[in-house]
């Protein structure tokens, strides 16, 4: 029974005006996004391949010595672009591409003794907004965009009358004096409108790959990541189907049910997720980078006078075997100024994210917001992919740390005091043997980042449906 | 008769649900997006003034004449929580060198108040798109049953068997619901006023108070539009859930999609980098071609023998000498100062030379890209109500592209007084260029920068009132469009 009213739901909903309107809508949405996209793809590979190769190249000049690797890093790490971007590309832009690991830009020279400070990570990179910000804001037109607003108003605009319709008709009576159950009816129609919706995103999705396809070489992983787009894609539909049957079945004319739907929808699409989060967020606001500078330059003073209370600036270090108690002094110290100082800059970066954590905890009493946290840890971009790889880019850190005490320790005429000059190795390195930082995004941490959306995206479908049930099953008709 | 019909339609209107969600929606809105906004501008506010401060001790505090370079901020406008344009995200400050005419494409500086750089993931809206979005909407709302409704009622024959003229039917609603409209626009007006001058950050001018009064009236005509063509859809339909239907799929086009599709394609279809890349190249060139000449007559603080003082700051970079600030020359040196002389009036006239070509160059190249760009991307939008609308108001709040540039020009032109009175002063070619051995400058003469955006007449006749009129023409037409549907129509 159930079946036979899904077919003859759908196939209404397939003949009618509206089905039409909005293939054509979203197919050509869909390819507008796919010729944007290949472009922007081949841009952002090229400028990618250059970061990575300038990075590389100065690792190999400053190779010839253990020293020059100890004080001036690896250079700048960058983020490897997504292949999917084209899915949610909406916050990319405001996110940097790259930390910077190189030295840390203090030095003191004395009469007997030049030094500076150690190669550290440094956050606090700007985005790379550039020159062409030169619009009116809007929206980009990826998967987001295209299901959170666009599918989403149509969803509703196909289950608004479901109910309300059939009841200003008379025919929802004439189905109900057959031998049908009330729920049978309402699950009937939601799956109908779902797969008439399912239809036209299949269908767009397909074009948009299509197009794709002869530019992005993708592989079985991000095909298992497209299709989990897609799941959470329906399931963020069917959040507005059921509310649209809810309102359908609340109100007796078809007209007025629209007319609540679209408020609701421009309140909770469009307006709740870019004033909710932002007006919390206000609350706890980051220390300005002023004060982050000038903690971080208090801290530095600090450590040194504590130094030189103990005499650093008294005795130089020398290659003297055994290590000489100066020698051991000051590589203290150069250490411990570099832990704190990163500490510190760790700390600034936490309370950063913090905040804007906070924002999105509470945005997500949008559904749309969800499926944008959600598409976006699945395509590999956004907020918690960067978050992902400042985590790659600090335990490349630590490797390459770790490796520079090794390739210290290969050296037999090094006194192993890391990391003062004199207590270290001078000799070369082999290029080869330097561990190259490589950006990666897993697929498990995508799932795991999207789980809790997609959970909470059902939530709200089990409530809203469960709602429309009860409110269905008491009306009167 | 007319005022009757008015009086009819108005409390018709005003008795319904939607008149109700209409008045708690837009107020509710307008709270929430009045608190952030406020809260947002008086960071930046903060931010400017901390900055202004610091530049202001420290832009005529140098000693000696080549250490001066002033900075100058762009305040934030109070106007931007209306349309924020470009206000937040272009950059708010520039610096005055001899070797480069400062403009906005710059590198980045920029002062949003964000303490934050990720503090961009989250969106803001201001109060124009909130209106943008929800009073076209709501137009919509009030209109899709207007004829349709009256129409299927049956209440429509009853109302034409008295001698009442169609046409006087059709403006009787049109004014019964703008009425209708224009009071939650006027309450959400009125309510961010007061919240906003409850802050201590925002004073509004007298000037100021004409702009919102022009943002209030585009607010007025665009709502109007959207509810003419809601009217213009009831004539044609008949039915009042098609007409509803027709009229949403209508507003996404108008509202969401055309605006960002139109942004999208002029966005990708436009190139400017490979010009952008050009230009670089031609200004790479002439740096270059300045730097060999500057090491021809060679840096006589990198020939020892020929001037030793000491100096404090400096560096190494052929940018850096000119901050140098000796402040000692002993006497054995001083037949080398004539030298030392004629080398800096010959090397500042030629970064002054350079500086000259180099902005040649990029004045061209920014008008040829990202201002074409803009104006194609500002053409697109006009074929949409809700893109003029959002050109309008942008103009009549002054945080358009073109109020970015006049500060700019403003900079520029305050760089040529500068260098006016560095020539009169025969500054280039002084020992207080370098040196502050025998006293340091004194900035008292010294034009100082102001800057004086233009006033609301300026604005509107130059920039708003093109686009308010185009918003404006599309209001009779669209009446006129009616009333010949419905004049003929059977009922």
């Amino acid at each position: 029974m159930l079946w036979h009213i899904v077919g003859r739901e759908l196939f209404q909903q397939l003949n009618s005006l509206r089905f039409l309107f909005a293939l054509l809508l979203i197919i050509f949405l869909m390819i507008l996004n796919a010729i944007g996209h290949i472009k922007q793809y081949k841009t952002r590979q090229i400028e990618y391949r250059q970061q990575v190769s300038t990075a590389l190249e100065r690792l190999e000049k400053n190779s010839d010595n253990l020293y020059n690797l100890v004080m001036r890093g690896p250079g700048g790490l960058n983020k490897q672009p997504s292949k999917l971007a084209f899915c949610a590309q909406g916050s990319e832009d405001y996110l940097p591409t790259s930390v910077l690991g190189w030295s840390a830009g203090w030095s003191r020279s004395s009469p007997t003794y030049k030094v500076s400070g150690l190669w550290r990570l440094m956050y606090d990179v700007s985005p790379p907004i550039t020159g062409t910000d030169i619009f009116p804001t809007f929206l980009k037109i990826d998967w987001i965009l295209i299901v959170s607003i666009v599918l989403s108003f149509l969803a509703l605009v196909f289950a608004f009358d479901a109910i309300s319709g059939e009841v200003e008709r008379g025919t929802l009576r004439l189905t109900l004096s057959n031998a049908v159950a009330r729920g049978t009816v309402l699950v009937g129609k939601f799956l109908s409108i779902l797969m008439s919706l399912g239809v036209v995103l299949l269908i767009g999705i397909l074009m948009n790959l299509l197009l794709l396809s002869g530019t992005l070489q993708l592989n079985g992983q991000e095909w298992g990541r497209i299709v989990g787009v897609s799941v959470v894609s329906l399931i963020y539909l069917s959040v507005f189907i059921a509310l649209g049957l809810f309102v359908s079945s609340l109100a007796n004319r078809s007209a007025t049910s629209l007319v609540i739907l679209l408020l609701l929808w421009v309140i909770w699409v469009l307006l709740i997720p870019a004033t909710f989060g932002t007006i919390l967020s206000g609350l706890n606001q980051p220390l300005s980078t002023q004060d982050y500078k000038a903690q971080r330059s208090s801290q530095r003073k600090e450590i040194t006078e504590r130094y030189e209370a103990r005499g650093v600036y008294e005795h130089v270090p020398t290659r003297v075997r055994p290590p000489t108690d100066a020698t051991v002094l000051w590589a203290e110290f150069l250490n411990e100024e570099r832990r704190a100082d990163f500490r510190l800059n760790k700390e600034f970066l936490a309370a950063r994210t913090h905040q804007i954590q906070v924002a999105r905890e509470f945005n997500r009493i949008s559904p749309t917001a969800i499926v944008q946290y959600a598409v976006e840890s699945l395509a590999g971009t956004g907020f918690q992919r960067h978050l992902d790889f400042l985590k790659n880019a600090e335990r490349y850190a630590d490797a390459f740390n770790d490796f520079l005490i090794a390739a210290d320790r290969a050296d037999p005429d090094s006194l192993h005091v890391p990391f003062v000059r004199e207590g270290m190795s001078d000799k070369p390195v082999s290029f080869e043997s330097i561990p190259k930082f490589q950006d990666s995004v897993r697929l498990g941490d995508a799932f795991k980042g999207a789980l809790l959306d997609v959970m909470l995206l059902l939530l709200f479908f089990v409530v809203l449906f469960a709602t429309a049930h009860v409110s269905f099953q008491r009306k009167e008709i | 008769m007319l005022w009757t019909l008015i009086r009819h339609e108005l409390l018709m209107n005003l008795m319904t649900f939607r008149f109700l969600v209409a008045v708690i929606a837009s107020m509710s809105l307008v709270l929430a997006g009045s608190i952030v906004l406020t809260d947002n501008y008086e960071r930046r506010l903060a931010s400017y003034n901390e900055g202004f401060q610091r530049h202001q001790e420290g832009n005529f505090s140098g000693k000696t004449y080549s250490s001066f370079r002033p900075s100058l901020d762009r305040a934030p406008n109070p106007l931007s929580l209306f349309n924020q344009g470009l206000d937040k995200r272009a950059k708010n400050s520039l610096q005055i060198r001899i070797g480069e005419v400062p403009f906005l494409w710059g590198d980045v500086s920029r002062n949003t108040g964000f303490s934050n750089p990720f503090r961009y993931l989250l969106a803001d809206i201001d109060l124009v798109s909130i209106f943008q979005i929800l009073f076209s909407l709501l137009a919509l709302v009030f209109a899709y049953d207007a004829i349709a409704g009256d129409r299927e009622d049956g209440t429509l024959r009853l109302i034409l068997v008295n001698p009442v003229g169609r046409g006087l039917i059709v403006l009787a609603k049109y004014l019964g619901a703008m009425l209708c409209l224009t009071l939650p626009l006027l309450m959400s007006f009125l309510l961010t006023l007061l919240l906003q001058l409850q802050s201590n950050a925002i004073h509004y001018s007298a000037d100021d108070f004409l702009r919102i009064g022009g943002i209030f009236l585009t607010t007025v005509i665009y709502t109007s539009t959207f509810y003419l063509i809601g009217l213009f859809i009831s004539s044609v339909i008949h039915r009042t859930a098609t007409s509803l239907i027709v009229s949403m799929f209508i507003w996404v086009v108008l509202t969401l999609l055309y605006p960002n599709v139109s942004l999208f394609l002029v966005n990708r279809f436009i190139d400017t980098e490979e010009k952008v890349r050009q230009a670089d190249q031609a200004i790479d060139q002439i740096l270059e071609q300045f730097h060999w000449a500057e090491v021809v007559p060679g840096d006589p603080f990198e020939n020892p023998p020929l001037l030793k003082g000491s100096k404090s700051g400096g560096g190494s970079s052929s940018y850096t000498h000119l901050k140098k600030n000796i402040v000692f020359i002993p006497d054995a040196a001083e037949i080398h100062v004539p030298t030392v002389k004629a080398y800096f009036q010959e090397l500042t006239s030629g970064r002054i030379r350079t500086a000259n070509k180099v902005w040649q160059i990029r004045e061209t190249t920014f008008s040829e890209t990202y201002i074409y760009k803009s104006n194609i991307a500002r053409n697109a939008l006009r074929f949409s109500p809700a893109g003029l609308y959002h050109l309008s108001t942008e103009a009549w709040a002054g945080t358009g592209l073109a109020r970015m540039q006049d500060f700019f020009k403003a900079g520029r032109q305050y760089r040529e007084t500068i260098l006016d009175y560095f020539y009169d002063k025969k500054a280039f070619s002084s020992r207080q260029w370098f040196a502050s051995d025998k006293g340091a400058v004194r900035w008292d003469d010294a034009p100082r920068f102001s800057y004086q955006p233009p006033s609301v007449f300026e604005d509107a006749s130059n920039r708003a009132l093109r686009d308010l009129l185009l918003l404006f023409i599309l209001n009779p037409m669209l009446l006129m469009m009616t009333f010949a549907v419905f004049s003929r129509q059977e009922v």
